[in-house]
């Protein structure tokens, strides 16, 4: 008998053990993390593109309105934006013209991310990066060559060992021009990717947008630069199909079928009421 | 009917001009002006807040409004089918009720075109329909084929009321400084000779016979606006016969009400006889089966294939969310009317009046229906759309404004028979005379 109850206390002791763990983990799967993303765009559009989620287990959910401060080099000083995260979790602040003498005053920057009083991120550093596409022809093959150069002692010098990605720009991302995924910058900064993607549509003139990007990297963040290249096949544009005339058309472009139908029913049915109307005026003229 | 050719055309007269509201009349008027005012407040709210005040969404962004209009529509064709198919057909025993269903037809058609105002966000950018409006699209249709109608009908109704605005004009002492007004702004240039009425005879043939194509076209033209889109529950081609065939029955059913209560409150019993709710009861029986016979086609035959697209849609009305109303609408609008009417003593005017209500609230709800289950399921979901999406039940403001406007056509009828003879006086002498001689 004592033996039976020591065996349901122990048992007692350890489900409710579990049960403790249990919820102790649930409450500490729960987290929020938040991420700072640099861009630079065509090498002049700067912006920092803040993300903040909360991962509960496996998931991670976004966190909207949140807002947040970013300061640029040091914390309440330097303001880059107040920002409130959006639906999707996200915030973006493009760094203001305000802030021109203090950008221009190092090739490195730390970007601070400030919650309330809290300082969420203070290790974000950023060395500033040109990057440049230029396209090449050499006995009939085509090639894009890229160089990547940062600032180092207000001189652009080349960044090596950068991995980025060269191809051809579409909606849903980026092809890449030849056989490899990515390239990784030589000693001189530089990287040749040959062109292999004849045949793909472009515009109307055949022009395609090539483009080189580096993806979050440690140093420089997120580097972007495009160049439109008469490389593609020319696209014959329908111009016809939208001026038509069709039920689907604008007003401008109605069928003629349909303008001689309605226009018939509506004339003839309200011809009639205006001489109905004439009838009227010819009973109070009779009355007068 | 026979008790007429007893009555001289003097007391006729006495019978039928308008009489001032008593104190039921007055309690009436007050209660629908009321609901009129609520109705304004909500409009209000609606217009200083936009149509977030509403519960439309983007899934269901024709709701209670739309259903409302539909409703209005259809009730307005019942002016075609008793002033003009049964004027066509020489029905004789239809006379005491055109001008009811003419009134009916006119402020039904009024409110059908407000009503459709009230639905737009923007209502002072209404010139927009206008400036911009598509040729191709069946709402401007819609749009040309309701003001047609609304002037075809204000015509039905005015040209047949000259005769009796004589009457009115001849007897100043028995009314108001005001009615006096109108009657002389309206009719005063009426004197009954040969030339006017035979202009008169003609201008309601020809409206009687315009009539027809354009109450047609109205109802169809509305019935298109939902089978030109492709949508579970709406993608028919017998949409447009569904649609007359229930307006016509939802029409009658109104004008069954509206002869129950003037004959009761103003005693037109002499006029509006019990051989009137019999032929009406016949009439309507006929257009329960017919309107009985779209619907089976309309639910039937998709539930015998129950598509994947239409199954949702169909599973909500027979036993889902909307069945409480989609079998009170089947029921209470077209069976047991129906199986009332089809006996003699159910086509007595009690009975009538209880079947005609039926049908009119029935019809109201199976436009709920046509409108407001198919937005809730469309062919292509939105990912993660919030829980308010995928449910509609009409705000306060939206049922105040649509209460108010039914509330706004009933007033319409309210004022006119306060006005002008609602059996036509002068028509009720001509065809005593007629029997007698």
């Amino acid at each position: 008998m004592k033996k039976l109850i020591d065996k349901s206390a122990i048992l007692t002791f350890v489900s409710v053990l579990m049960l403790l763990s249990n919820q102790l983990s649930a409450q500490e799967a729960e987290k929020k993390i938040t991420k700072l993303r640099y861009f630079t765009i065509n090498n002049n559009v700067q912006y920092l593109l803040l993300e903040s989620v909360i991962k509960k287990g496996k998931t991670l959910s976004p966190q909207p309105n949140q807002p947040f401060e970013i300061y640029l080099d040091s914390a309440g000083v330097n303001l880059i934006a107040k920002v409130k995260t959006d639906a999707s979790g996200k915030a973006k602040a493009f760094i203001p013209a305000l802030l021109k003498a203090a950008w221009d005053a190092s090739p490195q920057h730390t970007f601070i991310v400030k919650s309330g009083n809290d300082e969420i991120i203070s290790d974000f550093i950023i060395t500033k990066t040109k990057i440049t596409l230029d396209t090449v022809i050499t006995d009939g093959t085509k090639s894009l060559a890229v160089a990547v150069m940062k600032l180092e002692n207000n001189e652009w010098m080349p960044a090596a060992d950068v991995e980025l990605k060269v191809g051809i720009q579409r909606f849903g991302g980026l092809i890449p021009a030849g056989d490899e995924e990515t390239y990784t910058t030589d000693s001189t900064g530089k990287v040749t990717a040959e062109f292999k993607r004849e045949g793909l549509p472009g515009d109307e003139h055949g022009t395609i947008i090539l483009a080189a990007k580096v993806e979050d990297n440690d140093q420089f963040g997120n580097l972007l630069i495009q160049k439109k290249a008469a490389w593609g096949v020319a696209r014959k544009i329908d111009h016809n199909f939208f001026d038509q005339r069709t039920l689907w058309s604008t007003r401008f472009k109605t069928p003629y079928w349909l303008l001689f139908i309605a226009y018939s029913i509506i004339i003839g049915v309200w011809g009639t009421l205006i001489y109905l109307i004439r009838q009227v005026v010819k009973i109070i003229k009779l009355g007068v | 009917m026979d008790k007429l050719i007893s009555l001289t055309n003097e007391q006729i007269t006495n019978d039928l001009v308008p009489q001032k509201f008593g104190k039921r009349g007055m309690i009436w008027v007050t209660l629908l002006i009321s609901l009129c005012l609520i109705g304004a407040i909500a409009y209000y709210r609606q217009l200083r807040y936009g149509l977030s005040v509403t519960n439309m969404r983007d899934y269901v962004s024709w709701g209670i409004y739309i259903s409302n209009f539909v409703f209005f529509v259809a009730i307005s064709l019942v002016g075609s089918l008793i002033t003009a198919i049964f004027r066509l057909a020489n029905v004789e025993w239809s006379t005491p009720l055109t001008r009811i269903a003419e009134i009916i037809a006119v402020s039904a058609i009024t409110f059908a075109s407000l009503i459709i105002i009230v639905d737009m966000g923007r209502p002072e950018r209404l010139y927009n329909l206008l400036l911009h409006g598509r040729l191709q699209s069946p709402i401007t249709w819609d749009v040309i084929v309701i003001t047609t109608y609304f002037f075809i009908s204000l015509l039905l109704l005015y040209i047949p009321l000259l005769p009796d605005l004589k009457i009115l004009n001849q007897q100043k002492q028995n009314y108001s400084p005001w009615q006096n007004k109108i009657y002389k702004f309206l009719g005063s240039f009426w004197k009954g000779n040969k030339e006017q009425f035979s202009l008169s005879e003609k201008s309601i043939n020809i409206l009687s016979i315009m009539i027809i194509p354009v109450a047609f076209c109205i109802h169809t033209v509305t019935s298109w606006l939902f089978a030109t889109t492709y949508r579970p529950g709406w993608d028919s081609t017998n949409f447009g016969a569904y649609f007359i065939s229930g307006a016509f029955l939802v029409g009658s059913g109104g004008v069954v009400v509206a002869m129950y209560i003037f004959r009761k409150y103003y005693k037109l019993e002499k006029y509006i006889t019990e051989i009137h709710f019999e032929k009406m009861g016949k009439i309507v029986v006929m257009l329960s089966l017919i309107y009985l016979y779209f619907n089976v086609n309309e639910y039937l035959v998709p539930a015998f294939k129950m598509k994947r697209s239409e199954a949702a849609h169909l599973e909500e009305l027979f036993t889902g969310e909307f069945s409480i109303m989609f079998w009170f609408a089947i029921l209470v609008g077209m069976i047991i009317p129906i199986c009332v009417m089809l006996f003699k003593q159910g086509r007595k005017p009690l009975p009538m009046f209880i079947t005609g209500v039926m049908i009119v609230v029935g019809a109201w709800f199976k436009r709920y229906l046509i409108v407001t289950p198919t937005l809730l399921h469309p062919f292509l979901p939105m990912q993660n759309v919030p829980e308010s999406y995928k449910h509609y039940f009409p705000s306060w403001e939206e049922w105040a404004i649509t209460i108010g406007s039914l509330a706004g056509a009933l007033l319409i009828i309210t004022f006119f028979v306060r006005i002008f003879p609602i059996i036509p006086i002068h028509e009720t002498i001509a065809e005593q005379h007629e029997k007698a001689n």
